[in-house]
């Protein structure tokens, strides 16, 4: 895998937890029944950088709604992308109190402790958050990045080192919005991994259901999956690229849909992780590129693209796939975040069938 | 108190015990390839019983790093120090330029010249952890320093899989001893225990930096050798073969063992003397043996505590205080070795311990056991014996050992009472020397034993025999007299050197 400079934490789950986290990665497709409206005006209004507005809309909604956790953590988001994180650690700390079981809110506590070098501070922060939600991923990675940090301040001081020179602070990924569930009932908008929500926010009540646990799959990479419903983390969550049984409607496509998922998620992953064989070869023979470029042109393109930034992460949102024999069509949101872009859209794969893999036979824009 | 520390001991007991039971120490499950990968550059591969039986290479290693780097310590120069060891002078033997300033040459931890020794450690350390394990003799008796035995915990519990409680204790201890830098070690391996086998993290660059640290090998050898003491226990009901007779009159004897970095604290009641207590100790960066002045070695000898120095006399480089002792003594001067300034002291504020080899010939202690040390000892009547390694010896083989020089005195005794002068001149050695508070030059020993006893009956009272064996063998003797008909006479400590078979006094004290 080509380097990353700003790369990720792996930690070798239980198929059972990888399940989980699959499940908890996807199930964001479906968006929460109540005030979701709401809760995805501000979340776009603060994706779009307008931190205002969303604040006042945020402000607004709590003054019918005060105890609502989705916009109490949202506001606690807009305060911290302000800078005012004093103001956002009694927001989060208060959500921690009010509902303990959110990993979430212990997680954003833990980003600004870290960013204060209170490392300490965030790891208990953090083991708090995992203690509510063992598969919570970011949660995971950042602890792994706290427990490096702290590793490496607990050697300094083992040899007597000076604590100024180490190297640059761990950036800890901040959450967004907070997980929600689907709730019972609701009609699944895509045929994607299907297995239940593990329910880990009791903000909406869901059954919790053990994910069944697919075959482990290759040691996990990174792929990119967006644990909220709409908004794009900085930070892709551990998922693997595991074929999700899936209990879905439409029995006889279901192995098909998975295989297709896990292609785009594959795809999806190559590309964040800058691994520029596994990218290309994502693309069948039969691609076109898009503008009548030549496939050797639009290689090195992508190339040029892929392999110059310093970091990627590409979360896949609301994933549609439909299978029609040999052919299949993959439609889902697109958050793509690179340095310090951040472009959210819809595309469209159009994929082929050849043997038991899965290619990119068209990609779009829109759709 | 009694009971409480009693308690604390068999606490200890029973973890070390149940370390040594456990098997295998490290239960690797399939796949965990990192685990196995980190405890080989760690130091808690050392706290597999076995492996720090084995790896000697780290011991060599950290012996040819010295030198070049300053200690820290604010020392303000060897004029501060002459100062308070001048304080001091009035007590033991002071010669003039006094060893124990070693923040001029010290060093502190970052002793840059030894690039194998980590390496080497992990290849031992992997070595000794397949190989089986020598039984450990059967030991009882435990007292380490709290945060000594916190850190033992800790191994313990990672020895037994439960790495999550482990964390947590060492987390707790470096809490609590911010400077006990093996602790800090033990916490970041446990840490880094918990990363994920990649390279990515933003501190994985520094860490493995750092894990090559060569002065990670001290830190590991500190390591080793605590385990060690722990582990192996002197057998019950013996003593440091040196100890052949304590008078009561010292309540405590203090027995130093280098090769262990360990110092034993022993109560001495009309039961004989009991083990109450060891801890960990460092000793002079070139090791043992003391010849010349900066050789920066710790003395072998037989020794007592000379003076107490008040620490707020003292740089913070000595911690709680000092306790200077008579180095060299007349076997020592005998032999022309020189230097001095030899105290057991305490550690600066930055640093709860120091490695094993460190000092430029003292006994370095942490500060929590040298206030208990400084608690019980007496001003010239504790000894304080320093051995490459102890020999432990029991009470009936000590007093079959005294028998000779005990004939060898009572012959002294008895050819002083009869006035026999030639008979009594039998006993010295003409080069022999008497070092007393009052003048005695030109006076002539045997004229003027011969005199003092004027044939009255004499009882010798408070007998102790310290024996020391390296070339030659020599036994410090000190005793009380007390004459026929009189409260008290003079109180002596003599120097007796073996010639053949028979006992000759090279070297006397009149303590009073």
């Amino acid at each position: 895998m080509p380097k990353s400079p700003r790369p990720r934490a792996r930690f070798s789950f239980s198929p059972t937890v990888r399940a989980l986290l699959l499940a908890a990665a996807t199930c964001g497709a479906v968006l929460p029944a109540l005030a979701a409206i709401e809760h995805e005006e501000v979340d776009k209004l603060m994706q779009a950088g307008k931190l205002d507005e969303a604040m006042v809309k945020a402000e607004a909604f709590l003054k019918d709604k005060p105890r609502d956790p989705q916009m109490r953590f949202l506001k606690g988001v807009i305060q911290l992308d302000t800078g005012k994180r004093n103001e956002a650690i009694a927001a989060f700390t208060q959500l921690t109190l009010d509902a303990p079981e959110l990993p979430e809110p212990y997680n954003n506590l833990a980003v600004i402790y870290a960013s204060q070098n209170q490392f300490d501070k965030a790891r208990a922060a953090l083991e708090s958050a995992i203690r509510t939600n063992p598969s919570y991923a970011t949660a995971q990675e950042n602890l792994g990045d706290v427990y490096a940090r702290l590793a490496s301040q607990a050697y300094s001081k083992a040899l007597q080192l000076d604590q100024n020179n180490t190297a640059v602070q761990p950036k800890l990924a901040v959450i967004r919005t907070l997980f929600t569930p689907t709730p019972p009932g609701a009609k699944p908008t895509a045929l994607i991994a299907a297995a239940p929500p593990p329910a880990p926010a009791p903000v909406a009540k869901a059954a919790p259901a053990p994910a069944p646990a697919p075959a482990a799959p290759p040691p996990p990479v990174k792929v990119a999956a967006a644990p909220a419903p709409v908004a794009a983390a900085p930070k892709a969550p551990e998922a693997a690229p595991a074929p999700a049984p899936a209990p879905a409607p439409a029995a006889a496509n279901t192995a098909a849909n998975a295989e297709v998922e896990s292609a785009v998620r594959a795809w999806a992953s190559a590309w964040a992780s800058q691994d520029m064989d596994r990218y290309l070869a994502a693309y069948g023979s039969e691609f076109t590129p898009a503008g009548g470029q030549s496939r050797k042109n639009w290689e090195e393109d992508r190339r040029a693209r892929i392999v110059g930034k310093s970091s990627i992460s590409v979360n896949i949102e609301n994933l549609a796939i439909k299978v029609d024999g040999q052919n299949a069509t993959a439609k889902f949101r697109q958050i793509y975040r690179a340095d310090n872009l951040n472009v959210s859209s819809r595309k469209t794969l159009e994929m082929q069938r050849s043997g038991n893999q899965w290619h990119i036979r068209k990609e779009s824009v829109g759709g | 108190m009694a009971h409480s520390q009693g308690k604390r001991r068999r606490l200890v007991a029973d973890i070390v015990r149940q370390g040594r039971l456990q098997n295998p120490p490290f239960r690797l499950r399939g796949g965990q390839q990192l685990l196995a990968a980190l405890t080989t550059a760690s130091v808690l591969m050392l706290a597999v019983p076995g492996a720090a039986l084995a790896s000697t290479a780290a011991g060599k290693a950290s012996k040819t790093s010295s030198s070049a780097h300053k200690e820290k310590a604010r020392a303000k120069g060897p004029a501060a120090n002459a100062r308070s060891t001048a304080r001091a002078g009035a007590a033991g033997r002071s010669s003039p330029v006094k060893e124990a300033k070693e923040a001029r040459g010290g060093r502190s931890r970052k002793a840059g010249t030894t690039v194998a020794a980590t390496a080497a450690t992990s290849a031992t350390a992997a070595t000794a952890a397949r190989a089986t394990r020598k039984p450990a003799p059967a030991g009882t008796i435990q007292e380490a320093s709290n945060a000594e035995a916190r850190l033992i915990a800790v191994y313990e519990m990672f020895g037994r899989g439960q790495s999550r409680p482990a964390l947590a204790k060492a987390r707790d201890l470096v809490r609590d001893y911010p400077n006990f830098q093996l602790a800090q070690l033990v916490y970041g391996d446990l840490l880094a225990a918990q990363l994920p086998p990649s390279n990515a993290l933003p501190d994985s660059a520094s860490i493995a930096k750092m894990r090559g640290n060569p002065a990670m090998a001290e830190l590991h050898e500190e390591s080793k050798r605590r385990l060690q003491a722990l582990r192996e226990r002197p057998p019950a009901n013996t003593v440091p073969s040196q100890f052949l007779a304590l008078s009561t009159r010292s309540r405590y004897a203090i027995a130093v063992d280098a090769s262990r970095s360990r110092l034993y604290l022993f109560e001495n009641s009309d039961k004989g003397l009991k083990l109450t207590a060891d801890y960990y100790i460092s000793v002079g960066k070139s090791g043992t043996d003391k010849v010349t002045e900066g050789d920066a070695r710790t003395p072998l000898g037989v020794y007592y505590i000379t003076s107490s120095l008040d620490p707020k006399s003292l740089k913070d480089f000595y911690g709680a205080g000092a306790l200077p002792i008579n180095y060299p003594n007349p076997y020592d001067v005998r032999r022309g070795k020189t230097g001095g300034g030899i105290w057991l002291h305490g550690t600066p504020p930055q640093q709860f311990a120091r490695a094993p080899l460190a000092s430029d010939g003292c006994v370095v202690m942490a500060n929590p056991d040298l206030k208990q040390l400084l608690r019980k000892v007496q001003i010239g009547a504790t000894p304080v014996v320093t051995a490459r390694s102890l020999q432990w010896i029991s009470q009936p083989q000590a007093e079959k050992e005294a028998q000779s020089i005990t004939s060898a005195i009572t012959g002294w005794k008895d050819a002083r009472a009869s006035g026999n002068e030639a008979q009594l001149k039998k006993f010295y050695l003409p080069d022999f020397q008497r070092s007393s508070k009052k003048s005695n030059e030109g006076i002539s020993v045997v004229d003027d034993e011969v005199k003092y006893a004027q044939g009255k009956r004499v009882q010798l009272k408070d007998m102790s025999y310290l024996h020391w064996r390296d070339g030659d063998d020599t036994m410090v003797v000190t005793f009380g007299e007390v004459f026929e008909g009189e409260k008290s006479g003079r109180s002596r400590r003599q120097y007796w050197l073996r010639q053949g078979t028979d006992w000759k006094l090279f070297h006397e004290e009149i303590l009073g």
